[in-house]
């Protein structure tokens, strides 16, 4: 079945893709800084532990023996040690990614599908007072400036109505209480959850909604929507079945497309919440000038995006025969 | 018995520019178990008819005068509710082979299945299945294929499932609105010869409308003609054939190709068909007319019965 | 000389000659889309903030935005007489620094939103035009870079290179938005190619420059502007996040920066007057783009035109 050599021909490409990026972090990180040592070892290591990194990653060697090195190293999953929290790399950010996970994926699992719902319903009554209401709503959430947007929901709805917390993914008190109950600590994460993902839901949503709208409307003017009428369907089955499968293909499309803008509203969510996850553990380790971990974080966000980007991908074929057949 | 009757039927269009005359004082009937066909050049109101008549005309359409009666019963009368009941399961409407009818998402036999579970719940699953196996036989398709996409079928196999699609809820009625345009030759005669078939093995009635007259030719057993939104004659499909009355219905002749009889010129009409948002007052093919008479421009020609069963829309129409 | 004999054969976009010949009529259809309106309108008032940002420190050394000392004020403080929009934590005018704001917003996201379009529109041509194994190459390069998160991929250049100054910044950015418009520019090349008028000088013998420009780049222009505005709030909203997380230039005063002082002084509850109004100017401008990006791409898509009712 073709699907299954679709599959196998994007992750081939996805491979690739890596692959470059791999290389031309490499190409950054080796060659751009007039001391490479910089990038492995910072000042408060002691000889020894110098030493140590710089075999492990082949710093004296020609460029490239150290280039395979890299790549070996990256595949044994050997991304050295971070300045700032002295731990190994790969832990910290195996602990961030299903943070990452569940905030991002979440979020966007919920804004598109209400995005295109609320589309899909817009298109069918167009030139209502709902559609000019909602439209106008999408088109002006979806033009606010997400960290001030962030900024403004924990001012109102954290601090002055005192609804949600702040920042951050837990509050100690319940995780630290060997006495809390799965549900409280369940509860607490998704009160945590509460305003980050709003911020993405009330950025995002907008966007789909409006080109869901705009692709049924499109569809609507379709020959098989005529033969659907023609057929003495009632509307209900025409927009559900006939006119929705069909517009939504371009929005996952589009899904695919805006993933990476939409990571890098995930980052600045996350740092702004103090989410624990990869985006804000990228931004930090950056400021602190924490090479190792900015580099891998960059490559295990680099990986996340692929990976997204083959599952819309993996969506897209299974909602469109002509893609499988 | 007429299972459709169309009197005086006058549709417009509401647009932007200004009302547009599309269909005016149109009148025929269809008998049962009969093929009519309407030829007519594009814009001359054909597919307006046919869109009238299921009750899908756009929201800037009007009717503004005339009846469309469906064994008697007058469907301009019906609410939409009482309209889509009848949709399919009394007439049903067979798309061009170059339209999107399918839709691409959905197994061919699942469309074709659709509509009889729509106006039918009660049919049980066996039922069903012998239905689409019969429906497949009656349009010479494979029913193994019906587990198929649109896009993995040609394009003559496409016309064929938008066939078996239309009979599947047994209707009166069948409305093949060009069904042989975009199709080759070869398959386009096959279709043809397939709906004849089933004219005559299942009574149905058909409504053939299209622009090329050969088509009408080999189908139908009663022809109308439609120019700038008149039905300028109509009659037996032989009969218009060989004593075309109508200068238009003469001028369409001499422009196309007859395989056997002697070799003659082909001749175009000349002049363009009127602009239907200001139709002139009199007969509206008399700009064009190399028989203009005295009363052509002004006034509108009378409909009348010049021969046994053959009308036409003519000044000069006594013959 | 091209677009005459192009006339009324099915065009899905106005050729470039054509565009311009017909400046007047596409100027009514733009003029009649209310939205379309609205965005430009606020684009001049962005642009006469831009052009007034210059006017507060020649009135008064103290409203300069970076360096401004109010001998009274040093802390944030309201709406004033003195200071219209009030002062941030250092007590400069914030009406001050949100003008120079629109200017800062403008200069980036003009800059490298063509930078990115020219360099785009070049790589499709190119592509489109010459197919094959550069066609490939350049659109994998292209997918390549479209997959990467622009913010992130900065940040990390910033690691490495240290702090960027605002033209490394316009440059990066340029280099990171190229993709999507030549994928586009690449699709409308293909089908350029086929033209009649282009098979014509290819066999009268004209070289492969001149044809992509005398007769390719022309039609395609259109679309690359229609793209300029779109990458124009892509710049602009990178830049203000960079400036938020404190990566931006030290030296400029950005909407982004403002932001981030609110923020990162504590200032964000008690300070509304410091924290909506670079909020609601990034927003704003954004929405400008966006009501005048659609509005052009109505003018050249006459698909989309509010439908004159047919049969």
């Amino acid at each position: 079945m073709n699907l299954r050599k679709f599959l196998l021909v994007r992750s081939g490409q996805i491979v690739v893709t890596f692959w470059i990026i791999l290389t031309l972090l490499f190409v950054l990180f080796r060659l751009a800084p007039s001391d490479p040592l910089s990038v492995v070892a910072d000042s408060l290591m002691s000889e020894e532990e110098i030493q140590i990194l710089k075999a492990q990653f082949g710093l004296d060697e020609p460029l490239h023996r150290q280039y395979l090195l890299y790549l070996w190293n990256f595949i044994r999953g050997e991304f050295g040690t971070s300045f700032h929290y002295r731990q190994p790399v790969v832990e910290i950010l195996g602990d961030r990614l299903p943070k990452t996970a569940l905030l991002f994926t979440t979020a966007t699992v919920l804004y598109a599908l209400a995005g295109i719902s609320m589309g899909k319903i817009l298109a069918w009554y167009r030139g209502s007072l709902l559609d000019s209401g909602m439209s106008f709503l999408g088109l002006l959430t979806h033009t606010f400036f997400l960290p001030w947007l962030a900024l403004l929901l924990i001012w109102v709805f954290g601090y002055k109505l005192g609804w949600f917390p702040l920042s951050g993914m837990i509050s100690p008190e319940i995780w630290l209480d060997p006495e809390s109950s799965l549900l409280a600590k369940f509860m607490d994460v998704l009160h945590h959850m509460a305003l980050p993902m709003g911020v993405l839901f009330l950025t995002h949503f907008g966007g789909y909604m409006l080109v869901m709208r705009t692709t049924m409307l499109e569809t609507l003017r379709e020959d098989y929507i005529l033969t659907a009428r023609a057929k003495g369907l009632p509307e209900k089955v025409i927009r559900n079945r006939h006119a929705a499968p069909n517009a939504s293909l371009p929005v996952v499309t589009s899904l695919g497309l805006s993933l990476a803008f939409s990571i890098n509203g995930g980052a600045l969510t996350e740092t702004i919440f103090s989410w624990p996850g990869l985006g804000r553990e990228l931004v930090a380790s950056v400021a602190h000038g924490d090479y190792p971990l900015a580099q891998a974080a960059f490559l295990f966000i680099a990986a996340f995006v692929l990976v997204a980007n083959l599952v819309v991908d993996v969506i897209y074929a299974y909602l469109d025969p002509r893609i499988r057949y | 018995m007429n299972v459709l009757e169309v009197k005086d039927l006058t549709v417009q269009y509401l647009t932007s520019r200004g009302r547009v005359h599309a269909v005016e004082r149109i009148s025929w009937e269809l008998r049962q178990a009969e093929a009519l066909g309407i030829v007519g050049e594009s814009g001359c109101g054909k597919t307006t008819v046919a869109m009238a008549i299921m009750g899908l005309l756009p929201s800037n359409a009007e009717v503004v005068e005339g009846k469309i009666l469906l064994e008697g019963r007058d469907l301009l009368l019906l609410d939409p509710e009482e309209m889509r009941t009848i949709r399919w399961k009394k007439i049903a409407m067979v798309f061009q082979a170059a339209m999107n009818a399918l839709n691409p998402v959905h197994r061919v036999g699942d469309q074709i299945l659709e509509a009889m579970i729509a106006h039918d719940g009660e049919l049980s699953e066996k039922e069903v299945q012998r239905r689409l196996e019969e429906l497949c036989a009656m349009v010479g398709l494979d029913p193994r294929r019906m587990k198929d996409y649109p896009h993995q079928f040609s394009g003559g196999m496409r016309q064929r499932a938008v066939i078996a699609m239309a009979l599947a809820c047994r209707p009166t009625m069948l409305i093949a609105d060009e069904p042989t345009t975009a199709l080759d030759v070869m398959v386009a005669d096959q279709i043809l010869g397939q709906l004849r078939r089933l004219q005559v093995e299942m009574g149905l009635a058909i409504l053939y409308i299209s622009h090329d007259i050969s088509v009408i030719a080999r189908s139908c057993d009663r022809m109308g003609v439609m120019y700038a939104g008149q039905l300028v004659e109509l009659g037996e499909t032989d009969d218009i054939l060989d004593h075309p009355l109508h200068p238009y219905t003469r001028g369409l002749m001499k422009s196309y190709p007859k395989l056997r009889g002697p070799k003659t010129k082909l001749e175009p009409i000349p002049g363009e068909p009127p602009n239907l948002m200001d139709p002139p007052p009199g007969c509206r093919f008399c700009p064009r007319c190399p028989d203009k008479g005295a009363s052509c421009p002004t006034e509108r020609p009378p409909w009348i019965q010049a021969m046994e069963g053959h009308w036409v829309l003519c000044h000069k129409g006594e013959v | 000389m091209a677009s005459s004999r192009d006339r009324g054969k099915e065009k899905p976009l106005g050729g470039g000659a054509h565009f311009l010949r017909h400046l007047g009529e596409n100027w009514a259809i733009y003029r009649k889309n209310r939205m379309g309106m609205g965005g430009l309108g606020l684009l001049v008032l962005f642009g006469l903030m831009a052009l007034a940002s210059f006017v507060p420190p020649l009135l008064d050394p103290m409203y300069h935005p970076m360096n401004g000392m109010d001998p009274e004020i040093d802390t944030s403080t309201g709406p004033s007489a003195r200071h219209l929009l009030g002062t941030d934590f250092m007590g400069r005018d914030i009406l001050s620094q949100l003008l120079t704001g629109a200017r800062v917003a403008l200069l980036i996201g003009v800059s490298a939103a063509f930078m990115a379009v020219a360099i785009g529109t070049m790589v499709g041509m190119v592509a489109g035009y010459f197919g094959g194994i550069v066609d490939t190459l350049l659109m994998r390069l292209a997918d390549i870079v479209m997959v990467l998160p622009g913010l992130l991929v900065i940040l990390i250049l910033s690691s490495v290179a240290g702090q960027l100054s605002i033209w490394n910044l316009v440059l990066i950015i340029a280099l990171l938005k190229w993709a999507g418009v030549s994928r586009i520019i690449r699709s409308q090349t293909l089908s350029l190619k086929v033209r009649p008028y282009v098979e014509a000088a290819r066999v009268a013998g004209a070289s492969h420059t001149r044809i992509m420009f005398r007769h390719m780049l022309p039609n395609v222009l259109p679309l690359s502007f229609l793209y300029m505005t779109f990458g124009v709030t892509s710049a602009i909203l990178i830049e203000a996040s960079l400036s938020f997380l404190g990566f931006g230039d030290p030296s400029t005063v950005s909407w982004g920066m403002m932001l981030q002082w609110v923020w990162k002084t504590g200032h964000m509850f008690k300070a509304p007057y410091w924290l909506l109004p670079p909020g609601i100017c990034i927003s704003l401008i954004t929405l400008a783009f966006y009501l005048i990006g659609r509005a052009m791409d109505e003018v050249l898509n006459p698909r989309l035109r509010k439908e004159v009712l047919e049969q």
